[in-house]
C-alpha cells in the first residue's frame, strides 16, 4: 500500500513534465476559422511538437516568462497581432503567416510567409485577357514596395502598369475617375487604403462603366463584378510554412530562409461578367 | 296631450314605404361605399406617395454614398438637383453623419397641401469585408455604418387635389347609380306591389260591407292564394248573412207571436187580479151583509135556548100532570130533545157562519202589517182551514197533525195563514182525478229553535223544470186553471220577511211537501 502511494505521488508530480516540454509555440492572434486552417497547414508538415496559444483569449500575454519557463525552439506567429508580440522578443526565432502587414525588421530572426501572390501571375491572367494597360491603386505606405516588384514584372511582361497612389481611402474614387479612359484592365490589390468597405464598389463600377476586366485577390469579389480572382490557399500557407518550421528546427538558420509568397494560387472566374465583356477564360484553351 | 306628428297619405302606401326604405338603403350603402372608396384610395395614393418618396430617397442615398464617402459635393450637388426634379419632391438635402451640409436643392414652390418629410441614413455597404478580413478569411460584418443622412421633402398637395377629385367623381358616380337603382327599384316594385294594390282594393271593397264583391287577381303565387281566401271568405260571409238575414225575420216573427202570447198572459193576470181585488171587496160586503142576520139569526138561537130552559120545567109539570103531548107534531119527550139540539145548533152554526166571515174579511181586508208576538202557529193553521172549508173536496182528505207545546213566535197571523192557504190550495190541486191524502203537520224543532210546518201530498210532483222556476213571479201551471203566479212568490216573499224558510221537495208520482220554517224570537218558553 505504501508502495502504491508512493507510485501515485511520483505519477503526479512528472505528469506536467512532458506537457511544459514542446518545440514549437503557435502564437494565434485570434480564433478564426482562416487561422485554424493555416495552423492546421502547420501540424500537417512539422511534426514537432507545439503549444497553441490564442492571444484574444487573454488581455496581456507574458511572452517572455513563457520562453523562459517552457524553452520552445521556434515561434510560429498567425497574424499581425501575433508577429507584432512575438517580435518583441529576440532570442527564439519566430515565422510567421497571415499577416497582411508583415514587416519584419532587419536583422531579427523573423521570416515567412507573405500573403501577396507574385505579381507575375496576376500579370499572366492580364496577359490571357488581353489587357496591355492595368491600372491598379496603392497606397505607397502599405503595399509600395509591392507594387515596385510588380511594376518590374509588368514590363518583363510587356504590360503597362498604370499606378495611382492615395493616401487615404477617400482619395480612391478620384484616382478611379482619373483611370477612366486610360487602362484596359483594373487590378485590385489587398490593401485596405486603397480598397475600403465604402469604396470597394466604386472598383465594380469602374469595371462595369469602362468595361474593363477587374482582377482581384479573392473569389468573394467575384459575385459583386470581378471578372477574375487569384486566391491564396491558406490550408497551403500552414503547410509552406510548416515546412519551413522544420527546416528550421532542422538547424536551418532563420536568415537564410528568405520570406516567401503564397506557393499556390486558387483562380477562379466569373464566366457572366467575362462573356459580357466579351473576355477568354484565362487558362480555357 | 302628445300630438302625433301626421302622417301624409302616400307614407301610408306600402309601396311607398318599400320605396322609401329601399332608396334609403341603397343611397346609405352608396354613401358608405363611396367613403370607404375615397378614404382606401387616399391612403392608398398617400402611402404610395410616402412609398415613392422613400423610395427616391432611398435611391438616392443609394447613389450618393461613393460621393459622399469622397465629399464630392460637386457630385452630389447634381445627385440632389436631378431628385428635385421630381414634380413632387419640394426640397433635398444631402449631409454626412457630422451634420455638415453637403448639398441642398429646393424648389420655389408653395406647398399648399402639407408635405411629407422623408429621412433616409446614407450607409456604408453591408456584407463587404476589408481585403484583410477577405484574405484571412474572416467572417463579414454585417453591420452597416452610417456615413450620412439625405432628407427629402415631398409636396402632398397633389393627394388633395386627387382627393377632390375623387369625392366628387365618387359623388358623381354615387348619386347616378342610386338614380338608376332607384329608377329600376321603382319599375320593379310597381310590377310587383300592383297585385298588392289589387288586393287591397278587392279586400277594401270586401271591408265596407260590399261582400259580393271580388278580388279579381289572376296569379298563382302567394297573393293569388291569398285573393281567392279572400274571395272564399267574402262568399262565405255573404251566404252567412243571408242566412242571418232569414233567421232575424224569423225571430223577429217569433218574437211578435211571443209578446202576443205574453201580452195575453199579462192580461189575463191582470183580469185574475182584478177579479181578485173584487172578489175582496165583494166578501167585504158580503160579510157585513151576512153578519147582521147572522147575529140576529145567533141572538135568537140564543133566545129559544133561554125561553125553552125556562120554559122546560113547566112542560114537564104539563107533562106530568096531564100526560102525553105534541108539540110540533112531536110527542113532548122528542120535542123536548129536538128543541134543546136544535136551539143549540142554529148558535153553533151561527157562529160557525160568524167565523167563517170574520176569516174571509180577514183574509181580504185584515190588517196585513202588523206583527204579534203571541202567534201561535197551530192558531194560524185553524183559521187558515176555516177559510178552505168550503173548498174541500171530498174526495181529498186533509188529514191534521198540530204539535203540542209549540212555542209562539213573532209575527202577523194574516200573512202566515196566507202562506199557508196558498201551499194547502197547492197541495190539493196536485191530483189530476181529485183523489189523495193531503197532511199537514206541525211540530216545534226545540234544538234549533224553529217552527216547522209540513204540508204533504202525495199527488203527481213537480217536473224539474218547474222546480226551477218555482219562486218566479207570475209562473205558474194552472193559469189555464185560474192561478194568477203568485202565489209562492209571495209566500216565499212572507216566510223570508219573517226570517224563515220555504223550501220545497217532491218527487216525481210520489208527491210534493212543503216545509214552512219560521224562527222562534226567544226560544222556547
Amino acid at each position: 500500500m505504501q508502495l502504491l502511494k508512493t507510485l501515485l505521488v511520483l505519477l503526479l508530480i512528472s505528469a506536467p513534465l512532458p506537457a511544459l516540454a514542446y518545440d514549437v509555440l503557435v502564437l494565434q492572434s485570434l480564433r478564426e476559422k482562416g487561422y485554424d486552417q493555416a495552423v492546421k497547414g502547420v501540424k500537417r508538415e512539422c511534426a514537432a511538437s507545439m503549444r497553441t496559444v490564442i492571444l484574444s483569449d487573454y488581455v496581456e500575454i507574458d511572452l517572455t516568462r513563457i520562453l523562459r519557463e517552457e524553452h520552445p525552439r521556434l515561434i510560429v506567429a498567425v497574424g499581425d497581432r501575433a508577429l507584432e508580440v512575438a517580435e518583441k522578443q529576440r532570442h527564439t526565432p519566430v515565422l510567421y503567416m497571415m499577416a497582411l502587414h508583415a514587416k519584419p525588421r532587419p536583422g531579427a530572426p523573423v521570416t515567412g510567409v507573405g500573403m501577396l501572390l507574385e505579381p507575375h501571375r496576376y500579370f499572366s491572367v492580364f496577359d490571357s485577357l488581353g489587357s496591355r494597360r492595368v491600372g491598379v491603386i496603392c497606397d505607397p505606405a502599405r503595399t509600395g514596395a509591392y507594387v515596385k516588384r510588380a511594376q518590374s514584372a509588368a514590363r518583363r511582361s510587356g504590360i503597362d502598369l498604370v499606378v495611382r497612389e492615395v493616401r487615404s481611402p477617400k482619395e480612391t474614387l478620384a484616382m478611379l475617375e482619373s483611370l477612366r479612359g486610360k487602362v484596359d484592365g483594373l487590378w485590385m490589390l489587398p490593401d485596405i487604403t486603397a480598397v475600403s468597405a465604402e469604396t470597394t464598389e466604386a472598383y465594380f463600377l469602374f469595371s462595369q462603366g469602362e468595361r474593363v476586366p477587374l482582377v482581384s485577390f479573392a473569389d468573394i469579389y467575384l459575385s459583386m463584378g470581378g471578372a477574375v480572382s487569384l486566391a491564396i490557399d491558406r490550408y497551403d500557407i500552414g503547410r509552406q510554412l510548416g515546412s519551413m518550421a522544420q527546416s528550421v528546427l532542422e538547424g536551418t538558420p532563420v536568415d537564410d530562409i528568405p520570406v516567401q509568397a503564397p506557393r499556390r494560387v486558387q483562380m477562379k472566374v466569373n464566366e457572366g461578367v467575362l462573356r459580357r465583356l466579351k473576355l477568354p477564360v484565362p487558362g480555357g484553351g | 296631450m302628445i300630438r302625433r306628428p301626421r302622417i301624409p297619405h302616400a307614407a301610408k302606401n306600402f309601396r311607398f314605404r318599400i320605396y322609401f326604405i329601399f332608396t334609403v338603403t341603397i343611397a346609405l350603402l352608396t354613401a358608405a361605399f363611396a367613403c370607404f372608396y375615397v378614404i382606401t384610395e387616399v391612403n392608398g395614393y398617400r402611402s404610395t406617395m410616402e412609398r415613392e418618396g422613400r423610395l427616391l430617397a432611398t435611391v438616392l442615398a443609394q447613389n450618393a454614398r461613393l460621393p459622399l464617402f469622397a465629399e464630392n459635393q460637386e457630385a452630389l450637388g447634381l445627385l440632389a438637383a436631378g431628385t428635385a426634379r421630381y414634380p413632387s419632391v419640394l426640397y433635398v438635402t444631402i449631409s454626412d453623419n457630422e451634420g455638415r451640409l453637403l448639398a441642398e436643392v429646393s424648389n420655389p414652390r408653395d406647398p399648399g397641401g402639407g408635405t411629407i418629410d422623408m429621412h433616409v441614413d446614407v450607409t456604408s455597404p453591408g456584407l463587404v469585408s476589408s481585403p484583410e478580413a477577405v484574405l484571412l478569411g474572416h467572417a463579414p460584418v454585417v453591420e452597416k455604418r452610417v456615413i450620412g443622412k439625405v432628407h427629402l421633402r415631398l409636396d402632398t398637395s397633389s393627394a388633395q387635389e386627387r382627393l377632390k377629385k375623387l369625392v366628387a367623381a365618387t359623388l358623381a358616380i354615387g348619386t347616378l347609380f342610386w338614380l338608376v337603382v332607384s329608377l329600376l327599384s321603382y319599375q320593379v316594385l310597381k310590377r310587383v306591389t300592383a297585385s298588392f294594390n289589387q288586393l287591397m282594393r278587392g279586400i277594401e271593397d270586401i271591408g265596407s260591407g260590399n261582400l259580393s264583391a271580388r278580388v279579381s287577381l289572376e296569379s298563382d303565387d302567394e297573393l293569388g292564394r291569398a285573393s281567392n281566401a279572400i274571395n272564399s271568405m267574402a262568399a262565405s260571409l255573404e251566404l252567412r248573412e243571408l242566412e242571418n238575414l232569414s233567421l232575424q225575420e224569423e225571430l223577429i216573427k217569433a218574437m211578435r207571436l211571443e209578446v202576443q202570447e205574453e201580452k195575453k198572459r199579462v192580461m189575463a193576470r191582470l183580469i185574475h187580479t182584478n177579479k181578485m181585488t173584487s172578489l175582496g171587496l165583494l166578501l167585504s160586503s158580503m160579510a157585513h151583509e151576512i153578519n147582521n142576520p147572522n147575529a140576529s139569526i145567533r141572538f135568537s138561537g140564543h133566545i129559544i135556548s133561554k125561553i125553552w130552559t125556562d120554559a122546560v120545567p113547566l112542560l114537564d109539570g104539563v107533562w106530568r100532570d096531564e100526560g102525553e103531548f105534541y108539540l110540533g107534531g112531536l110527542p113532548f119527550q122528542q120535542a123536548r130533545g129536538a128543541l134543546t139540539e136544535n136551539a143549540g145548533k142554529i148558535v153553533e152554526n151561527s157562529e160557525r157562519i160568524a167565523r167563517v166571515i170574520q176569516g174571509l174579511r180577514d183574509y181580504g181586508v185584515g190588517d196585513r202589517a202588523r206583527l204579534r208576538p203571541d202567534l201561535q202557529i197551530n192558531a194560524a193553521v185553524e183559521s187558515a182551514l176555516s177559510v178552505l172549508a168550503c173548498q174541500m173536496q171530498k174526495d181529498i182528505q186533509l188529514k191534521t197533525v198540530l204539535g203540542s207545546n209549540i212555542p209562539v213566535i213573532t209575527g202577523n197571523q194574516h200573512q202566515v195563514e196566507q202562506v199557508l192557504i196558498n201551499l194547502i190550495l197547492n197541495a190539493m190541486q196536485a191530483f189530476p182525478d181529485g183523489r189523495g191524502e193531503v197532511v199537514l203537520s206541525t211540530r216545534y224543532e226545540a234544538r234549533v229553535s224553529e217552527v216547522v210546518i209540513d204540508i204533504e201530498d202525495n199527488g203527481v210532483g213537480i217536473s224539474a223544470e218547474t222546480m226551477e222556476r218555482l219562486f218566479e213571479p207570475f209562473y205558474s201551471t194552472k193559469l189555464d186553471r185560474g192561478g194568477s203566479g203568485l202565489g209562492l212568490y209571495i209566500s216565499h216573499y212572507i216566510v223570508a220577511e219573517h226570517g224563515g224558510r220555504l223550501q220545497l221537495s217532491s218527487r216525481a208520482e210520489r208527491g210534493t211537501r212543503a216545509r214552512v220554517i219560521l224562527p222562534v224570537a226567544d226560544g222556547p218558553s
